[in-house]
Order: C-alpha cells, then sequence, then structure tokens
C-alpha cells in the first residue's frame, strides 16, 4: 500500500496555492455572488490554468489536456474547492462535459467543443433536474417532438446552477415517452442564446447563480447536437456522471477552514470550550476519514467492480460538510452570521454554512446514496 | 497511490481467517468464559499460521500480516491476548492500561505482563483475579505499583493501532451478522432489509465500516519518515475512529437484531461482550478525543492544510 500522491503531488500543490494567492482576490468566495468582477476573476484564472496546461489537467493531451494523473486531478481538485473553486463553473465542463464528450461525441462535437473547455473559453450548464423529476431523473417530462430531421423542445427545467453564465447546456428531454423508461431520454448540447431559452434566477439562501429556472419553448435541436445516440441519453448521462461520482472535494474547505480559522483565533484557540476543541478534533478525525474514502473511490474509478465506493465517499464528505458548517458557527459564536468582507475570514464562514445545508442534496441527495450503499451491502443489483 | 492491501497479505489473511475461524468463532469464545483449554488452542491456532514469528517492530510486511491477522482475530471473537503478545517486551506480553483503573484483558493467563500507559510510563503490573464481568468477560484487575521506566511510543502507537484492526474486523463481522439477518427474517410480509429504515441503519454503518478499514490501512502503511509525534496522533485518530465506529455498528446490530441479539447465544452478543475493552480501554472515544486536542496546534493532526511537523 502506498498513499502517497505521487512525487510532482506536493509541487503541484504548492504551484496551485501561489497561483491563487497570487492572482486570486484575498476576499474571493466564489463566482456565484452578485459582483461581476467575480466571475470575471474565475475567467481570467481559467485563462491562466489553461495556459500552464493545468485547466484541463488530467486530459489526454490529444485533447487540449495535461495528460496527469487521476491523482494530480484529486490534488487539483482538492486546491481548487478549498479556495472557494476559483474556476468557477468552468470546473463543471473540464471534469464531466469534457469527458463525456471523448467517449460519446462526434468527430465535429470533439472538435468543436474540447479545445474551448480546455482553453478556458467556456462555460457549461446541465440541464436535468424538474420540477416533477428530481432524483428520479428518468421521470423527466421536457418533450423533444421530432420536426422535420430534428426535434421542438419544450418543458421546464429547475434548479440549474449557473444557467445565467453559461453559453452551453447539456440538455436531456424525452425523445420517446411510449419506450421504457432507460430508453426515453436523449441528450442534446444546446448554445443557451437559441431562441426559445428563457432563464429565470431563482433567489435562494445559497446565494446568486446557483439556483435557475430554464423554460424551453420550441427549441430547436438538431442531429448534430445529439450526444450519444438517440434515446440513450438515460445511459450516456448515468455514465457522464460517473466521471463526477466521487464529487467535489468538500473536506478540502473544510480542512482549509479550520486551518483558516485556527491561525486567525492564534492563542485564542486553546481558550474555546473544551468541548468544542473535542469536536473540533473529531471532525478533523472524520475529514480523513472522508477523503481516505474520496482516494478509494478515485483508486476504483476504472474498476467495474467499485461498486459503491463513490456514494460511501459522498456520504462521508457531505456529512463532514454540515458538522463543520455547525462547528466553525459555534466557534465563532456571536459574529457567526456576520456576511461580507468584514465578517469573519471575509465571510467564508458563513458563505460555508449556507452552501453546506446543499450538500447532501446537490448531484444525488444522501438519501440516493445510501440506498446505493445499502443495495451492495445487502446483495441486491438490480 | 495503492489502496489495495498487496496480493501476499490478503492471501495470508485468508489463510489466517479460516485457520482462526477453524476454532469456532463467537461460539467458541463464549465457551472459553469458562473452558479455559479454548484459550490454548487459540493460541495454538496463532502458532501455526506464524502469529509469534512475526517482527511487527521493524518489518513493514510482518506488521501488514500482523494487522490482517488482528482483523480476523476481532471477527472471530478469539479469545486470546494477541497485540499484548506480539508487542511482547523480553517475553513479557504488553498490557495498555489506564493506571487510573488499571485492567488487562486475559490479565489471568499465564506468563508474565508488562503494563504501559498512552504516555509511555511503563509498570510491573500484579493481575488479580477475573471478576465473571459480563462485559470483557476476561478483563482482570491489577495493581501497578510506581513506573518503572518507560515503553518506546512507537510500541504503543503500534498497540492502539492493531487493536482497532480487531475492532476493524468485530465490526465488519458484526455487519455481516446484521446484513444476514435482515435479509432473512419476515416481517409485515417481507424481509426487514425491504424497509428504507433498515436500509439507511445498515449504510450508515457500512459507510462507518468502510471508513474505518480505509483508515486502519492508511494508519499502519504510513512511510517509515514519518515523524513520531504524527505517528503518534495517527495511533490515537485510528483508535478514536475504531471506538466510535464500534459504538455506532454495535448499535445498530442490536437494534436490527432485536431481543435475539441480546442471548448470550447471539454472536453479536459475544462480539459486542468480548469487545467492551478494545472499544472503552484504556480510553473511550470522548477521552482519545481531548488526548488529541494538543496536536491540533501543533499539526500533528495532518490535515491538507496543517504545517509539517520537523521529522
Amino acid at each position: 500500500m502506498d498513499y502517497d500522491l505521487g512525487d510532482d503531488a506536493g509541487a503541484l500543490r504548492s504551484r496551485l496555492r501561489e497561483l491563487i494567492s497570487t492572482h486570486m482576490p484575498a476576499d474571493f468566495l466564489g463566482a456565484c455572488t452578485d459582483d461581476p468582477r467575480d466571475l470575471a476573476a474565475t475567467e481570467a484564472f481559467c485563462k491562466l490554468l489553461a495556459d500552464e496546461g493545468l485547466l484541463a489537467l488530467a486530459w489526454p493531451k490529444e485533447h487540449g489536456g495535461g495528460g496527469g494523473s487521476v491523482w494530480q486531478q484529486t490534488v487539483l481538485r482538492e486546491e481548487m474547492w478549498a479556495q472557494h473553486e476559483p474556476r468557477g463553473p468552468q470546473y463543471m465542463g473540464v471534469n464531466w462535459v469534457g469527458p463525456a464528450l471523448m467517449r460519446y461525441g462526434t468527430a465535429e462535437q470533439k472538435a468543436k467543443h474540447l479545445s474551448a473547455i480546455a482553453a478556458g473559453d467556456v462555460t457549461w450548464c446541465q440541464g436535468f433536474s424538474e420540477p416533477e423529476a428530481g432524483s428520479d431523473l428518468a421521470s423527466l417530462r421536457t418533450r423533444a417532438v421530432p420536426d422535420g430531421d430534428g426535434w421542438r423542445i419544450t418543458g421546464q427545467k429547475v434548479w440549474t446552477s449557473y444557467a445565467l453564465m453559461a453559453s452551453w447546456c447539456v440538455l436531456a428531454a424525452c425523445t420517446d415517452p411510449d419506450a421504457p423508461k432507460p430508453k426515453r431520454l436523449t441528450l442534446f448540447l444546446i448554445p443557451m442564446d437559441r431562441p426559445g431559452f428563457t432563464v429565470r434566477p431563482i433567489a435562494s439562501m445559497l446565494g446568486p447563480h446557483h439556483l435557475n429556472e430554464m423554460f424551453l419553448d420550441d427549441v430547436a435541436a438538431y442531429p448534430e447536437d445529439v450526444l450519444g445516440e438517440v434515446g440513450d441519453g438515460w445511459r450516456v448521462m448515468r455514465e457522464a456522471l460517473a466521471f463526477e461520482r466521487v464529487g467535489i472535494a468538500r473536506y478540502a474547505r473544510c480542512e482549509s477552514l479550520l486551518d483558516r480559522l485556527a491561525a486567525e483565533l492564534g492563542d485564542d484557540w486553546g481558550r474555546l470550550p473544551e468541548s468544542l476543541r473535542a469536536r473540533w478534533v473529531k471532525a478533523l478525525v472524520d475529514l480523513r476519514v472522508a477523503r481516505l474514502l474520496a482516494y478509494r473511490a478515485v483508486s476504483l474509478q476504472d474498476d467495474p467492480s467499485a461498486g459503491a465506493a463513490a456514494s460511501a465517499a459522498r456520504i462521508a464528505t457531505t456529512t463532514c460538510d454540515q458538522q463543520v458548517a455547525e462547528l466553525l458557527f459555534d466557534a465563532l459564536g456571536p459574529t457567526a452570521l456576520d456576511s461580507g468582507v468584514s465578517a469573519p475570514l471575509h465571510g467564508a464562514i458563513e458563505d460555508h454554512w449556507r452552501y453546506a445545508q446543499a450538500a447532501t442534496v446537490a448531484s444525488g441527495t444522501i438519501e440516493v446514496q445510501k440506498m446505493l450503499v445499502s443495495r451492495e451491502e445487502l446483495g441486491e443489483h438490480r | 497511490m495503492r489502496t489495495e492491501l498487496p496480493q501476499d497479505i490478503s492471501d495470508f489473511a485468508e489463510v489466517a481467517a479460516a485457520r482462526l475461524a477453524r476454532l469456532g468463532g463467537p461460539p467458541a469464545a463464549r465457551l472459553a468464559e469458562t473452558d479455559h483449554a479454548v484459550r490454548d488452542a487459540a493460541r495454538t491456532a496463532l502458532a501455526e499460521v506464524g502469529a509469534f514469528d512475526l517482527d511487527v517492530r521493524s518489518e513493514a510486511d510482518d506488521l501488514l500480516a500482523a494487522a490482517v491477522l488482528c482483523q480476523a482475530a476481532g471477527a472471530t471473537v478469539l479469545p486470546y491476548p494477541l497485540v499484548e503478545e506480539l508487542l511482547a517486551v523480553d517475553g513479557a506480553r504488553l498490557a495498555l492500561v489506564n493506571p487510573d483503573a488499571p485492567r488487562i484483558d486475559h490479565g489471568d493467563l499465564p506468563g508474565d505482563w508488562v503494563a504501559a500507559d498512552l504516555d509511555g510510563n511503563r509498570y510491573r503490573p500484579r493481575p488479580a483475579s477475573r471478576t465473571a464481568a459480563k462485559l470483557g468477560p476476561f478483563l482482570v484487575p491489577a495493581f501497578l505499583g510506581p513506573p518503572e521506566g518507560t515503553v518506546p511510543a512507537r510500541d504503543i502507537n503500534l498497540h492502539l493501532v492493531l487493536g482497532s484492526w480487531r475492532i476493524l474486523g468485530a465490526m465488519q463481522q458484526s455487519l455481516q451478522i446484521v446484513t444476514d439477518h435482515v435479509r432473512a427474517r419476515v416481517q409485515f410480509g417481507k424481509p426487514l432489509a425491504d424497509f428504507q429504515a433498515v436500509k439507511f441503519a445498515v449504510a450508515d454503518a457500512a459507510v462507518a465500516v468502510r471508513g474505518l478499514h480505509e483508515l486502519a490501512k492508511f494508519s499502519v502503511a504510513r512511510p517509515e519518515s514519518t515523524p513520531l509525534e504524527v505517528c503518534s496522533a495517527d495511533a490515537l485518530v485510528l483508535r478514536l475512529k475504531a471506538a466510535d465506529t464500534a459504538r455506532q455498528v454495535l448499535r445498530t446490530s442490536h437494534q436490527l437484531l432485536g431481543a435475539l441479539g441480546f442471548c448470550d447465544e447471539s454472536d453479536i452478543s459475544v462480539l459486542d461482550r468480548h469487545t467492551q475493552p478494545l472499544i472503552r480501554l484504556p480510553l473511550g472515544a470522548d477521552a482519545l478525543a481531548l488526548r488529541l486536542i494538543p496536536d491540533v496546534p501543533a499539526g500533528a493532526l495532518e490535515t491538507l492544510f496543517s504545517r509539517p511537523v520537523p521529522a
């Protein structure tokens, strides 16, 4: 056994930290704010990463990537999330849209999209969830009705992150409502400025841009927009999301925030109630376990027997996210609810607490993850 | 990064588990409470798989082999102080004790004992007699006397780590018993496993056990260059997670097995009662957390962002 992330992992980590501290504002809390300068900062940072060969680090070189290892990708994922994801919404294009295009895209689609993603030129969003189809995605109702060689798409999507920032959308729509569930859906790659697309932001406690609704009114789709085969969207969606099944490295931000708060408190850390410092210890233990479960899932990502390893990692990580959010608030006491640059850690803790509320809901609820783990433990194969 | 045990260690684990299982598992452990011959047979089985030839202090492969052997011992509730004998000092078994209330598991066995506390103080213990306790039936109160020198911190760490592997084996076995039970037991016309509340309880326990397994592998595979303070924190971290996981998994086990799980002849009952000394001694989870507090500002409890501790 060997838990070393590789000879160059340390250097990569240092380089990423240096780039972030040099090029990102000290009070940066992610692209999802009301200040357009934050989104601009992420766009500039993505260009910088692309120039250094770090944006699409783990992609094959033929597609404009760095040809790096999954462990380098793991370091990148940890360092980016720890510092509030300075890639902004572009991480989605790099992490799963691009890999899905490599596997299922046509030569034309690859030529059109992959180099743009690797260069940091484009933001994608994911049009999956609907008012009546959350965890049960196969039941979605947005219809793609045949029209000449192509389709006309009508329906509603909801909870779509970054929809107002994105120029492209991976859209799931029902092409055959009479087919068995796994054969009803098709994935389309649609530019957001195509006529018939309307995006409305949904105000939420998570902050701006996290949640939007999208209305599709007779949006045209063409055969060259289809990702994979017509009617094979459910399989493509499931396999494509497997590229991201280990999820974002929430444990890294938790460890970062705990470290930053301890540094800010200095000697006062030792004056926190003993019960709170014991919780701090337990949180660090749980975070280490979550990180190791994530590493286990990454190490098995090409293994068909991997089973529910990623679900176990997600359960551990998302639970930690909320546990640490409460711990940080309790450690701050009366200033916990303060937000903005004058708040502790420039509002990073208040921001973390709000966003952590979604940890066990976003990208597959914790209930679904528990079902997957229990099925494997109980020997149920469906 | 390789998160799998080496193949030769996995092969050894399989052989060791089969040999220890032949002793009879939890029912044999229960019998050992009244029949001393069972513990002799346990030692014979350990000797047959080469347990006492393992050099856990200086051979990395031997340590891995010892870890999976302890895991098998935990799963079979082996009634023998394996960790204590693997870490024997000059032929005397090494017991890890809490000086506030010294107890030695299997302290009534013939042979010499050395005791140490978590600070590394060494004692010459005088074990008393067994007390017919339900929880930890082989526990023996001991009189310590004043400290006589020290035991290396590395020995203390190995003791905590290998004991945690025993807990891991016990919890993996508990989870297996639970999943077997909820698939077989029919209530309201369907297996318990079909109830979502049961599925979620199984999932929560499974994630805890999987996490403990990953942490146990990580902790036993730390490179030699790791600073001692970090190794000491690692050992405490693992034991804390092991104790916490045990509390959760055993609670889930009892709940899902119902009254059956409390019966003396139930394997869960034996697993629970016989594993309690490892879960509680020398310190329980909360006390271990308090002990780890100074390691946070010192950086010995490593995170992705802690400052390196000098080697």
